[in-house]
């Protein structure tokens, strides 16, 4: 059966991933806005200057320069030394963080199956660029399951399939200072998250800003939250803590409820656009294929 | 504005109860759906503006509940009745005089006439105004004022309600003085002309609420009282009532008895009933019967073996009124007066207590007047054996404790006074002051008021010697004759003497001489018979006696018994308290049934007497249209009964439910 999957796992036809959902992925790639160093030679740019093709900036021989970078043909021009300067190409590190508390486990798909679909769907196109992907919940954020090579898919959709929601997740701030602690690299940071942290989600977003990654917040919300569908004289119980408020429905209610709910989006929205934060709201009921192959490519996550 | 409650206090504390209890159904939690959402980080936020802990924040800007409020007010300032004090709003005095007499439990109107009575006067009384001063009286054959002059309502309502029901008759004369006496202040003194009046007199109304049946009322003036009757009851209603029930001795056969009844009918069509008759609560007897309308019947029943006890009868017929269906009679417990005589030798005297009269009452022992020094005799005066003791032309060293009658002779202590050895007893002897004999005289007067002369006739008696006697302040003169007082009656501690100036025969050196010839008259034996009855306590008759309910009873007890007591029908007792006369009168005698008289360290009761209604005009249940008050007649009204039937209560209380419904409506819609 391993073996099975080995050879399947090129292409997993697995329900996070349909196949031509990942056909379509293939043809795409990842994009970062910033330019980070590489740990091996990828197909990125990098600022490093190194051995490609592609052509960066000449400069004055010094002793002790490597004499096969010197061109010659300036040399015969102008009898002065140049060395060619050349562009290193890199691999890019890419994470996918994924919102496990029992908040994400609401909606029909859930929200958290969507959340795994979309990381799945981008991890999968790092793969197939090369990059260098890391995958993790909250939960599991100190010890992620870090890929590279499209051959290695299966362990990708294998690791996100194994993922479920934990009740006793640890706090979001707590999970992104130790996901900050074990990985120093820089790179693409997607976050999938629902936001809906009562202690807030300003500090963890604030350690990844220090990092200087490139965020994208990708703001998962269910229909339920967005339009509650609740009637009459009700008692919520809130899945994490088990806080409970009684409200009766009226229109009055949910008219202020959409509100505060409205604010609450404008206000994520605007503190990540004051740190360079890519947001994306999404619904849970939208098709994670589309999301990534029409809404993320808009934002300029994939190209 | 005046203020005026249309509400009691009780009430009141229920009313203000109200807006706590509006304002606590806002606190009131209700009953919710559990529902798990993602997180409820969006809906505290939604929620705080309403939610926020303090409960006055959360009762802040809630319209419902200032409308509630706001119209609780109203409510309970419409309670306060406010009103504008106009000119004509006079306080009113009204005296509500209310028959609790026995003919006001008749049952033709429901549930009572007295019921319905209170009824009409709760409903008078809650017309009135707050100026309106009102009082209470109750009567039946007397007044009772309730309730003073006030304005409380509430008082005048309790005193309503605490008249109790009586089985006494009715006279209204007593309840309409004092109603005029309070009514119209009247002077603080008679005697002086120049006096001003106490107060001045403000005019009153009476509302006098009966069935009527207390006839004219003779010279009656109302003065400033105005008199609005209002008749209880239907004006034709059917009774059938007991007018009198007794029971008689046969005068042919010893040992059997008769017992009467006359039952009356007072309504308008002939009325077939049966009577039973009860012995000591075992039926005895039962008689069938029929009575015209109008019309009276007798029953007669015979009673054999039967020695003592209680006689109950009963009219099995259903009418409005139940007290006169009842009738009561004890047979009197054979009792025998202890009779000694002590005499030289009188024959007159001895025919006359041997009479078969004298002998069912009394036991009668003769001796001479030797007998005054046998030991025998000293203790039985000692130990009061006797009831009465008859000297006859002697008398003894020392008075007996007991009842005596001096003929011819005079007590000891003033035939040979001895102020050293005067007792205690003896002092109060004093007061009798004996003359010398003196012939011959002839009666002139007797006592018509004492049951002893009460029918003698002694116009053609002749007496050759007698001796004034005159009895002193206590005592009372019961024969005058040309000379003087001749016969006296005066007390002497718990004990009565007797001392008749003259004696029937006396004796001289040649045997014993006539002195009077009024043992030949036919009053020489009903003397004897009186004075054995009077002065031994006796009982004559074998029925007891019986009186209305409410009527004080004299009572003929033997002195030989320091203390008695009365045990009601209803088991209460009373103990008699013994003055200078074998007379006691007893006056608690309300209720209806047989009382019985139990003298100290005697099982068997000694005397019984009945209370029973026998009322004509209780018995007569026929409503009257008018009352005549001195020369006046006033017709019933029945303005004032169509009072204002009240209805802002059941309005308030509609309101109050429609408020509950409006909070529950709301709440169902919006809760914000």
């Amino acid at each position: 059966m391993a073996e099975t999957s080995t050879i399947r796992s090129s292409k997993p036809s697995s329900a996070l991933l349909s196949a031509e959902t990942m056909a379509k992925l293939e043809r795409m790639e990842l994009v970062s806005r910033k330019i980070f160093r590489g740990r091996m030679k990828g197909e990125r740019r990098s600022k490093r200057k190194g051995q490609s093709v592609e052509f960066a900036d000449f400069k004055n021989y010094v002793s002790g320069d490597d004499l096969r970078f010197i061109d010659w043909n300036l040399f015969a021009r102008m009898d002065r030394l140049y060395l060619k300067i050349f562009l290193e190409e890199e691999d890019l590190h890419f994470y996918t963080i994924i919102d496990d508390s029992m908040s994400m486990d609401f909606g029909d798909p859930s929200k958290f199956f969507v959340a795994k679909q979309i990381a799945a769907s981008l991890a999968y196109i790092g793969l197939c660029r090369g990059d260098r992907v890391s995958v993790s919940s909250f939960e599991t954020s100190a010890s992620p399951v870090v890929i590279r090579g499209k051959s290695s898919a299966h362990r990708l959709i294998g690791h996100l399939e194994s993922l479920s929601c934990v009740a006793s997740a640890c706090t979001m701030s707590e999970s992104i200072k130790r996901f900050c602690v074990k990985n120093t690299g820089k790179g693409i940071v997607v976050l999938v998250t629902d936001l809906m942290n009562k202690s807030g989600y300003e500090a963890a977003l604030r350690m990844l800003v220090a990092r200087e990654m490139d965020i994208f917040l990708i703001h998962l919300l269910s229909p339920e939250e967005l339009n509650p569908a609740a009637q009459g004289d009700l008692k919520l119980v809130d899945c994490e803590d088990g806080d409970q408020r009684e409200v009766s429905i009226s229109a009055g209610l949910l008219n202020r409820y959409q509100q505060t709910l409205a604010a609450f989006i404008e206000q994520a929205k605007s503190f990540c656009n004051k740190r360079s934060i890519t947001y994306v709201p999404a619904r849970s009921d939208q098709a994670a294929d589309v999301l990534v192959n029409e809404y993320l490519r808009s934002k300029g996550l994939v190209r | 504005m005046n203020w005026i409650s249309a509400l009691g206090p009780l009430q009141w504390l229920m009313i203000l109860a109200v807006p706590p209890a509006v304002l606590s159904l806002y606190f009131l939690k209700l009953k919710r759906k559990e529902l798990a959402v993602p997180s409820t980080l969006l809906w505290r936020k939604t929620l705080e503006d309403v939610h926020v802990n303090s409960i006055w924040q959360r009762l802040r800007k809630n319209l419902l509940l200032y409308l509630q409020l706001l119209f609780l007010a109203l409510l309970i300032f419409a309670c306060l009745r406010p009103g504008w004090s106009g000119q004509s709003r006079v306080g009113e005095r009204r005296i509500y005089i209310i028959d609790n007499s026995a003919s006001m439990q008749a049952t033709d109107v429901s549930p009572n006439r007295l019921d319905l009575a209170k009824k009409k006067v709760r409903e008078l009384l809650s017309d009135t105004s707050a100026d309106d001063v009102g009082m209470v009286i109750a009567f039946s054959d007397r007044a009772d004022v309730r309730q003073g002059f006030t304005k409380d309502r509430n008082r005048l309502f309790n005193a309503v309600e605490s008249i109790p029901t009586t089985s006494r008759g009715t006279d209204v004369s007593e309840a309409l003085r004092a109603a005029a006496g309070l009514a119209n202040p009247g002077r603080s003194s008679f005697d002086n002309l120049s006096d001003i009046m106490v107060a001045d007199a403000v005019p009153a109304t009476v509302y006098l609420l009966s069935d009527g049946a207390f006839g004219d009322l003779g010279d009656f003036e109302m003065g400033k009282l105005k008199i609005e009757y209002i008749p209880i009851g239907e004006t034709k209603t059917n009774n059938l009532g007991i007018l009198s029930f007794a029971v008689q001795r046969n005068e042919d056969k010893a040992n059997k008895l008769e017992a009467f009844a006359r039952i009356t009918n007072r309504g308008d069509q002939k009325v077939d009933f049966t009577a039973s008759l009860e012995f000591d609560g075992k039926l005895l007897d039962a008689s069938a019967g029929s009575v015209e309308a109008g019309e009276e019947a007798g029953l007669l029943f015979e009673l054999t073996d039967t020695d003592e006890g209680q006689l109950k009868l009963t009219l099995d017929y259903e009418d409005a009124l139940a007290v006169d269906n009842v009738a009561y009679a004890a047979i009197r417990p054979l009792k025998q007066i202890s009779v000694l005589l002590v005499t030289p030798g009188n024959n007159a005297l001895e025919t006359a207590l041997q009479t078969p009269r004298v002998q069912q009452i009394a036991s009668v022992q003769v001796e001479s007047p030797t007998f005054l020094t046998d030991p025998k005799y000293i203790d039985a005066t000692l130990n009061a054996t006797y009831d009465l003791v008859i000297f006859d032309q002697c008398s003894p060293m020392q008075m007996p404790s007991s009842n005596t009658l001096f003929i011819g002779s005079v007590p000891p202590q003033v035939a040979t006074p001895k102020p050293a050895e005067e007792s205690k007893e003896d002092a109060k002897n004093v007061g009798w002051k004996f003359g010398e004999p003196k012939g011959p005289i002839f009666i002139l007067d007797v006592n018509r008021s004492n049951s002893i002369t009460q029918f003698l006739e002694m116009g053609a008696v002749e007496i050759v010697e007698a001796r004034t006697v005159e009895p002193g302040e206590s005592g009372t003169v019961l024969m005058t004759s040309s000379d003087g007082p001749v016969f006296g009656i005066a007390p002497r501690g718990p004990f009565q003497d007797a001392v008749l100036g003259f004696s029937i025969v006396q004796k001289t050196n040649e045997g014993s001489a006539r002195n009077t010839n009024w043992w030949a008259r036919r009053s020489f034996p009903v003397f004897v018979y009186s004075a054995v009855e009077y002065l031994g306590g006796g009982v004559t008759e074998s029925s007891s006696p019986s009186v209305q309910p409410g009527w004080p009873i004299g009572l003929m007890l033997s002195s030989r018994f320091q203390d008695y007591r009365v045990v009601a029908p209803d088991g209460q007792t009373t103990d008699l308290v013994r003055g200078d006369e074998s007379r006691y009168t007893f006056t608690k005698t309300d209720e209806m049934g047989i009382y019985q008289v139990f003298a100290k360290g005697v099982e068997k009761p000694v005397e019984s007497f009945c209370v029973n209604l026998f009322s004509n005009r209780e018995s007569d249940l026929t409503v009257a249209d008018s009352v005549k008050m001195g020369y006046e007649k006033v017709a019933a009204t029945s303005s004032v009964v169509q009072a204002r039937q009240e209805t802002w209560r059941w309005i308030l209380l509609a309101g109050l439910l429609l408020l509950v419904i409006e909070w529950v409506v709301f709440n169902r819609r919006v809760f914000i």
